[in-house]
């Protein structure tokens, strides 16, 4: 069994790997140059980088009562990234904090666990996890790593990084599959939705201190939690309860044997959600709406992601505005407003075609490149790293067989 | 309609076949003539005209071998689907089986016909089509099941009640704003309409797979011809008038042959850029010509005086719906499921299309971006504002154009015409003016 685990390991990393130089050569080799290939496979491809520690193990199960050695968090903890990232690095991507194995950390969770009590060092939450630093010292690199992240990448990191936009991009081969047209919303609700996020993102951080509120004031609004002590409960991340994101990872990883389902389900705590822990009867019901609304509208997640908020704001908005690495650039006088760029956008981001010129990234923009990819006017649309042009749209008729 | 049967509303006086068939003989031969002699031009313009241009030359007889073919396809059952302007969606006619024309007159000769209907402030385009309807020259006319006429201008919008008169029209209406929802809500019913009516008149139900089969006919044709244009940016190896030829050849060719002989073309002419072989000195003025639509065969006198003139300028490229713009477009799909195939065909016909019955609160910006773009890639050293007489959008546009074309200090001349062989003369000094304008002046 040992050495099967090991073959195991080694295949995936190998083939990994030789799978990317073969993605790149063909793409380079390939007149067309699809950028969508690229993209579909680094996608893929960060997927088991992000959950390395299943890989590399030895991955723990979810252990009751909480407070235990689990190896995975020790791995990707104070062992991989020091002292000062005991739950893993935090990164704006949908990264999920409760299953098995991840090697970096869905920054909201954080940013709520960590709210309450700030002033704080001591026992994590469960899992053996040992925090030497205040919780305002671990908001402080959280949002410095993601302030940065999102200047150099922005919403890139939504188009090619993020697992649940791997999961919505599924979705939207599920129903080419299924020879299924999709819906669009109407612009105004998607301008509506997009707002939506800034409002989630504050709801969730009221209620975080609303929740953290027994921390100081003995108001004890969850059961079971003392005075002083860190919210030892789901309702120290508000958000999480909710996100499509969680119940997914965990009930993948508990359908392919790396976490315990019996341990999934067994703790609950009897309040609003009767699931249990890891995954609350909301948290599923928002999957499962999440999923259907995904079948019909493409990235429908994506356009009321609050995360992809917290990188817009700090990659859209002034000052980050105007030192933002990852821009999409538009040559006006090459446009001929065609509306190709608006059709194929996923998020139905209508910016591109609108804008007259100039910077057209917008915060709606998931930076997929799809337009970019099928304007079919030389040099009309590009993107620019740092300033500099490295792909531009180019007369893809050429590549027609 | 039963009115019309009776004979009542017919705007088309009845006249006597004999008489008909005399005037039609008498056109068609003048019309033959000028083929023959344009093509005579062009050939003495340009010494070393590639082989594949000959192919051209055949197509370009409106009277010849692409008219003896429709009516074969005709009598074999084949439905043929005419339309006037480029905004009907060809690759619905293609994916139904169905074998698209688009009806362009450019006989001088049957406007004065026209003018027995309509007054003589009408757009000549109009006039002459209106004429030849009359004594039934056009055979593509003639020979169409249906026609297709986007309302786009008010000659065009008026235009179907005339012939009407003995064919069906099926009109479809391109809102005059591009950009807002309900614009485009409406062009795309009007294009899932005109599918429905293709369907019923060819009896053949067009799928998603016939539909992709066309819109990728189509796409190549594009490639092929953005291909041409291409070469044209460069150093002149073939003459602007061959060029426009071509192009328009395309709106009657059978779409596959078109694309398989220009893609032909195009292999020589890329040989002979290698070879460094122009057709004329790389120094020639490099003119545009933005404007009303020149339409083989009669108003074929802009583009002969421009590069028969002395000194001789290069027709080096054309923002006109006869040429640059008829194949500049591609249909980009995102997903090849129905609804999204005529979502694309819908928006490439009125999204991409700088035709100036548009308006915009920046005033037709795409068209001024459009030309612009073509001064730069196509190094255009001066640009022929084309209007005739009635063709109130094209000129109204003009101000606009002229300004900005100051601004960037490109000379533009507003040479207004109409369809008459008697101001030939005056043409050509007017144009011999502007490019002995063009010769002078020094870029800075």
């Amino acid at each position: 069994m040992e050495i099967l685990a090991e073959i195991l390991k080694v295949t995936i990393v190998v083939g990994i790997i030789l799978a990317g130089i073969l993605v790149i050569l063909i793409w380079i080799k390939n007149q067309t140059k699809k950028i969508s290939y690229l993209r579909l496979f680094i996608q893929i491809a960060s997927v088991p980088v992000i959950f390395l520690g299943l890989i590399i193990g030895p991955f723990g199960l979810p252990q009751f009562p909480p407070v235990g050695n689990a190896p995975r968090d020790a791995l990707i903890g104070t062992n991989l990234f020091g002292a000062p990232f005991p739950d893993g690095l935090s990164m704006p991507i949908l990264a999920c904090y409760f299953p098995s194995g991840r090697t970096v950390t869905c920054a909201i969770w954080q940013i709520q666990a960590y709210i309450f009590p700030f002033w704080n060092t001591g026992l994590g939450f469960g899992w053996g996890v040992y925090y030497t630093t205040t919780g305002l010292e671990r908001l402080a690199i959280v949002f410095t790593l993601v302030i940065v992240m999102s200047i150099v990448l922005g919403r890139f990191f939504c188009g090619w990084f993020c697992p649940f936009g791997l999961y919505m991009d599924l979705m939207i081969r599920l129903r080419k599959t299924l020879k299924r047209r999709y819906w669009k919303l109407s612009d105004k609700v998607n301008t509506g939705l997009r707002q939506l996020r800034y409002v989630i993102i504050a709801a969730f951080l009221i209620l975080s201190f609303v929740f953290g509120a027994q921390t100081i004031v003995g108001l004890q609004l969850v059961p079971g939690t003392q005075r002083g002590e860190f919210v030892h409960d789901y309702l120290s991340a508000p958000f999480c309860q909710v996100c499509p994101m969680k119940p997914l990872c965990v009930l993948t990883e508990s359908a392919l044997g790396f976490m315990d389902p019996t341990a999934v389900f067994a703790q609950n705590t009897g309040l609003l959600y009767e699931a249990g822990y890891y995954v609350t009867s909301l948290n599923v019901a928002v999957l499962v709406l999440v999923t259907i609304g995904a079948l019909a509208y493409r990235r429908f997640w994506c356009r009321i992601c609050p995360l992809g908020g917290l990188i817009s704001i700090f990659n859209r908005f002034p000052p980050f505005k105007w030192i933002s690495g990852i821009r999409l650039n538009k040559i006006e006088d090459k446009c001929t407003k065609c509306g190709i760029c608006k059709r194929v956008c996923p998020p139905q981001v209508t910016d591109v075609y609108e804008e007259r010129g100039g910077d057209v990234t917008s915060p709606g923009c998931i930076l997929c490149f799809r337009c970019v990819e099928m304007c079919p006017y030389e040099g009309c649309l590009e993107i620019r790293v740092a300033g500099k042009p490295i792909y531009k749209s180019r007369n893809w008729l050429e590549g027609l067989h | 309609m039963a009115t019309k049967s009776e004979g009542e509303t017919k705007l088309i006086p009845e006249m006597p076949l004999k008489e008909i068939e005399k005037m039609r003989n008498t056109i068609k031969s003048a019309s033959m003539k000028a083929i023959a002699e344009n093509i005579e031009r062009m050939k003495k313009a340009w010494s070393d005209r590639p082989q594949t241009m000959q192919y051209f030359d055949e197509i370009s007889n409106l009277f010849g071998q692409r008219e003896e073919e429709l009516r074969t396809q005709k009598e074999q059952g084949n439905k043929i689907i005419g339309y006037t302007c480029m905004f009907a969606p060809v690759e619905l006619i293609l994916a139904a089986d169905a074998i698209p024309v688009r009806i362009g007159s450019g006989w001088y000769d049957t406007t004065r016909l026209g003018t027995r209907i309509v007054p003589s402030e009408v757009c000549p385009v109009i006039r002459s089509m209106i004429g030849a309807k009359m004594v039934h020259l056009s055979p593509y006319l003639e020979l169409s099941d249906a026609i297709i006429n986007p309302l786009t201008c008010d000659g065009k919008t008026k235009l179907s009640e005339i012939i009407g008169d003995d064919k069906t029209v099926w009109t479809m209406c391109p809102p005059r704003v591009k950009d807002s929802p309900q614009s485009k809500n409406l062009w795309n019913e009007e294009v899932r309409m005109i599918k429905k009516k293709i369907e019923d008149l060819t009896g053949t139900n067009i799928t998603g797979k016939r539909l992709r089969a066309s819109i990728e006919l189509m796409q190549k044709a594009t490639r092929a011809f953005r291909r041409l244009q291409k070469i044209r940016k460069g150093p002149p190896v073939i003459m602007g008038r061959d060029a426009m030829l071509v192009n328009q050849t395309s709106m009657w060719d059978d779409i596959k042959r078109w694309t398989e002989k220009t893609e032909e073309l195009c292999d020589e002419l890329e040989k002979r850029a290698n070879q460094k072989a122009w057709a004329c000195p790389p120094e020639t003025s490099r003119v545009m010509v933005t404007g009303t639509p020149m339409i083989w065969p009669d108003n074929w006198k802009i583009p002969n005086l421009i590069e028969e003139s002395k000194p001789q300028g290069l027709l080096v490229v054309d923002e006109l719906c006869s040429g640059d713009r008829l194949l500049h477009d591609p249909v980009g799909v995102d997903e090849w499921t129905m609804s999204d195939m005529l979502d694309a065909v819908a928006e490439r016909y009125l999204l991409a299309s700088t035709c100036p019955c548009f308006t915009s609160d920046d005033g037709n910006k795409d068209r001024i971006n459009r030309l612009l773009d073509q001064i730069k890639e196509f190094k255009v050293d001066g640009v022929i504002y084309y209007v005739v007489r009635g063709c109130i959008l094209y000129a109204m546009e003009y101000a606009r154009t002229k300004k900005i074309l100051d601004r960037m200090d490109i000379p533009v001349y507003y040479l207004d015409t109409e369809y008459t062989r008697e101001d030939v003369g005056q043409m050509r000094t007017r144009i011999e003016a502007f490019l002995e304008l063009l010769e002078a002046r020094v870029q800075i």
